[in-house]
């Protein structure tokens, strides 16, 4: 009884096997990996709030959201506007300071690709997004 | 007992297969819109298979950047329609990727994700966007680089400083490759250009930006966060 049971299961996993590899084959250029963020590249709120006065706020999310409430002494930094907002929010900066970038969520995207843009196409070091994002600032609050 | 085992299992399969009412005809769209566009927008066509009305509960994106609307609440049955996917480019670069989460009243299948690749084409490549140079630094020339992309044909770019206080001076290093020497008058003062960078014949324009920043800044005494101790950088960090 035992090994019908188990073979029943075997050829159960073979038939669900076939319609998967099917659509592994299929889709295999179709499948958008989004690789977690490395540890080394995030921030928790009480860490970036330990850095004080050493650190710069980048709010990623859209104007509206930023109009609406912001971490104190944020500035709005999204893609939206990047090539108007960047200026102005290089002014702020100055070697030594961090910056944590932040968007809505634990899930948003906003906040890794500014921090993308500002590593690679500004080339400034010590960039940092912020695990959990504005949902976790407020719970911290 | 084999057999009925196996057959409940594949029928179970096929009655939900069945009742997979809304299907749409592609749920990954790929988009390519010109340099000129503003927006790009996905057009997820569906009709309704089954023998029942479908009703949408939500159709919400990815992200602020993106909108989605459906023509309707409710699908009758054999009716066709569409999702419109809006995907605003803002001054986003490269690929992206958004998606919309669609909710029906459908048992079977009550979340279907699509998804919205846009493939924003870059004209120019500009690295470093920023260059700096500390107060009171030697005002040495900072190179910026400028790579032509593979679709696209430049043989001059326009350079202008919005600042007198900062020369620019282009140089064509190769095929479609120029590199951009930024030099200050001086670093005395605090200062800020921001360079304006147009291919010829070309509506498009790019942005670097040149600054005199403060003195690096010394690490202020860290403030203990609240509750578990945190180190005062994250584990790992290389920078």
């Amino acid at each position: 009884m035992k090994f019908s049971l188990a073979r029943q299961a075997l050829i159960l996993a073979a038939l669900a096997l076939v319609p998967g590899m099917g659509e592994a084959v299929y889709f295999r250029h179709k499948i958008s990996w989004q690789s977690p963020i490395p540890p080394s590249e995030l921030a928790t709120v009480a860490q970036a709030r330990a850095w004080g006065e050493n650190v710069i706020w980048a709010d990623a999310r859209p104007d509206e959201d930023f109009a609406r409430d912001h971490v104190p002494g944020a500035l709005s930094l999204n893609e939206d506007r990047w090539n108007e907002l960047l200026p102005q929010f290089l002014a702020a900066w100055s070697p030594g300071k961090k910056i944590v970038v932040y968007c809505s969520s634990l899930s948003c995207n906003a906040s890794r690709e500014v921090a993308r843009r500002l590593r690679k196409e500004a080339q400034i070091p010590d960039v940092f997004v912020l695990e959990g994002g504005w949902e976790a600032w407020l719970k911290s609050k | 007992m084999k057999t009925h085992i196996l057959a409940f299992t594949m029928s179970i399969s096929v009655c939900f297969a069945a009742r997979a009412e809304l299907k749409f005809d592609k749920t990954e769209l790929e988009l390519h819109p010109t340099p000129a566009d503003k927006q790009a927008v996905g057009h997820f066509t569906y009709q309704n298979t089954g023998k029942q009305p479908v009703h949408f509960k939500s159709v919400k994106a990815s992200c602020g950047c993106t909108t989605a609307q459906s023509q309707k609440d409710e699908v009758p049955p054999g009716e066709k329609g569409e999702i419109t996917a809006t995907f605003n480019i803002g001054d986003r670069t490269g690929t992206q990727v958004k998606t919309v989460t669609v909710e029906t009243d459908d048992a079977a299948k009550p979340s279907t994700v699509l998804t919205l690749r846009t493939i924003i084409p870059q004209q120019l490549e500009i690295t470093p966007t920023f260059v700096f140079w500390k107060q009171g630094e030697k005002p040495d020339p900072k190179a910026i680089t400028v790579k032509v992309g593979k679709e696209f044909t430049v043989n001059h770019i326009k350079v202008t400083s919005s600042s007198p206080d900062y020369q620019t001076k282009v140089e064509e290093t190769g095929k479609g490759e120029f590199k951009i020497d930024v030099q200050p008058k001086d670093t005395n003062s605090i200062s800020a250009s921001t360079l304006t960078i147009q291919p010829e014949d070309s509506q498009k324009v790019f942005y670097a930006t040149a600054r005199i920043t403060n003195a690096p800044t010394e690490p202020s005494a860290p403030v203990p966060p609240k509750g578990p101790v945190a180190p005062t950088t994250p584990a790992g960090q290389t920078h």
